[in-house]
């Protein structure tokens, strides 16, 4: 269980007067291995919420803990997946997704056999040896994808691993994420900013509003899982999408 | 791509190449020979003329002598520059006040011509050999500064976030991300810093100095034996070339990423 107690984060900017408020009195429970989508319009904070939880930044006031423990630094019951995918360009896939494990110390053979076999699960064997610039974005962000996975972690962070991605391809990313997430069930908080990612991965998804950084709703999406691939007919999925696309709009125009 | 999409010939790439710069070098060979049988001249000799005389020169032990002395300033003053030029760099780009501290002066020895600063090392130091190695050390170490504080002051911030996100010590940092990060920028100062080594070390034994290759210049020079004369620069040249397209060989085995490829 992932617990954020009325975390605070300001960020000094050269542009702003003021310092910005990325995060004010943001707290939020999130159960063990449900998945949760963090929504919102860009500059609300949330990559910050993600950032705490990953332990990359330091709160100015209030706490992050996972399972009772207070969140000091990165751990390896975590593992993130980035928007622009933070692959090593002079590594090649094989070692890209064994790169956690290395820093872990894992011995050389075991890592491979792991990254190997993470590399199939995400479709992309073959290209052990193949450099990132020779990957497509999709199949970059399968790569930090099966990075992520390869440390095994309890929690998957993701920043808006899909974000840079054409539609078609980001519909399979999504497809493949949770027919990897069936197998070996984790918890997750991915961030996004569109309302139809949101409702279509999330068994709940939290709203966020910007200036300052603001929980405002949570919003479950009582679908089952593993969740139907014609999903965009079920009612529930229609009318959640719908509010959530309406709150959204109201946030930005207000 | 349209614009970009240049006209080949239909040969293979490799024959291609090769061959377009063995007729280029023909043609050059050929309009020289022709030019210099036309002005007849002393002071310029044929390309045939040349060419025996460089012949000739290679099998001489004052030539190798010359390399010699030439290149004891080179290896020592570069030496130095490499060792030197990637410590301040990697100073300069991670600490803040060393940057502030270190910047006005790699700013001046960036601009400084060679005559203007070649005069004054002499004047301090003297004619022997630590002068020409101070030399050489002086204009190659700035290129290597500049471009290794460059290196890692562009490192993506993304790749330091990830590998702080998968628990990275200080040391994992500076070995996984930073090291590998500013290696093509480090090598591509080498490969610059190299070149004016090359310059510095040329302008103080042609123009000031008359040492080693530069003294059997000047002896040749004075000999009216025009021949000789092209035929110690082409070595000089030659040598340059040679060790550029080493750096280049070097930089391409040790960074094989930053070529440009293609979706297989």
């Amino acid at each position: 269980m992932i617990e954020l107690c009325d975390c605070r984060k300001t960020f000094i900017s050269k542009h702003a007067q003021a310092p910005v408020v990325a995060l004010d009195g943001v707290s939020l429970t999130i159960q063990t291995q449900q998945f949760v989508c963090v929504l919102g319009p860009s500059g609300c904070g949330k990559t910050t919420l993600l950032k705490a939880i990953a332990g990359l930044l330091v709160l100015d006031s209030g706490e992050v803990r996972i399972d009772g423990a207070h969140v000091a630094g990165p751990g390896s019951d975590r593992a993130m997946v980035f928007q622009n995918f933070a692959l090593l360009p002079w590594a090649d896939v094989i070692s890209n997704v064994a790169f956690g494990l290395e820093l872990r110390g894992a011995p050389k053979a075991e890592r491979e056999a792991k990254a190997h076999a993470l590399i199939v699960a995400v479709g992309l064997s073959g290209f052990e040896r193949h450099f990132p610039r020779q990957l497509s974005g999709g199949m970059q962000q399968r790569v930090g994808l099966a990075r992520a996975l390869a440390v095994d972690p309890d929690i998957l962070l993701m920043d808006e691993p899909f974000g840079s991605v054409d539609e078609q391809t980001r519909r399979l990313l999504q497809e493949d994420l949770l027919a990897l997430l069936d197998r070996t069930r984790k918890t997750v908080v991915f961030v996004t900013h569109s309302v139809d990612e949101a409702a279509r991965l999330g068994d709940r998804v939290v709203l966020m509003t910007p200036r300052p950084g603001r929980v405002q709703e949570e919003v479950d999406v009582p679908l089952p899982r593993p969740r139907p691939t014609d999903v965009e007919l079920n009612p529930i999925f229609l009318e959640r999408k719908e509010y959530l696309w309406q709150r959204l709009q109201a946030m930005q125009t207000r | 791509m349209l614009g970009l999409d240049r006209r080949r010939l239909s040969l293979p790439p490799d024959v291609q190449r090769w061959g377009l710069r063995l007729i280029s070098i023909g043609v050059f060979a050929l309009g020289w020979q022709l030019l210099a049988h036309r002005m007849h001249s002393l002071l310029l000799p044929s390309f045939s003329e040349t060419l025996t005389a460089l012949l000739s020169l290679l099998v001489t032990p004052e030539l190798w002598q010359a390399l010699w002395v030439s290149n004891q300033a080179m290896v020592l003053g570069f030496g130095a520059a490499v060792f030197v030029g990637i410590l301040v760099g990697f100073l300069m780009a991670r600490v803040r006040a060393a940057e502030q501290f270190l910047d006005p002066y790699l700013n001046i020895l960036l601009v400084i011509p060679m005559g203007a600063l070649v005069p004054i090392l002499i004047m301090a130091t003297g004619l022997g050999l630590f002068t020409r190695v101070l030399i050489v050390f002086s204009f190659a170490v700035v290129v290597i500064t500049v471009n290794t504080r460059a290196g890692l002051q562009t490192i993506e911030s993304g790749w330091i976030e990830m590998a702080q996100s998968f628990g990275a010590t200080e040391r994992q940092l500076w070995r996984q991300i930073l090291l590998p990060g500013a290696l093509p920028a480090i090598l591509t100062g080498l490969r610059l810093g190299m070149a004016r080594a090359i310059s510095a070390k040329l302008y103080v034994e042609q123009i000031q100095l008359a040492l080693g290759i530069g003294r059997l210049n000047q002896d040749i020079q004075g000999g009216f034996d025009s021949a000789n004369l092209y035929a110690t620069i082409a070595v000089v040249v030659g040598e340059a070339v040679i060790l550029i397209q080493a750096l280049k060989w070097i930089e391409r085995r040790a960074t094989p990423w930053t070529e440009p490829s293609v979706v297989e």
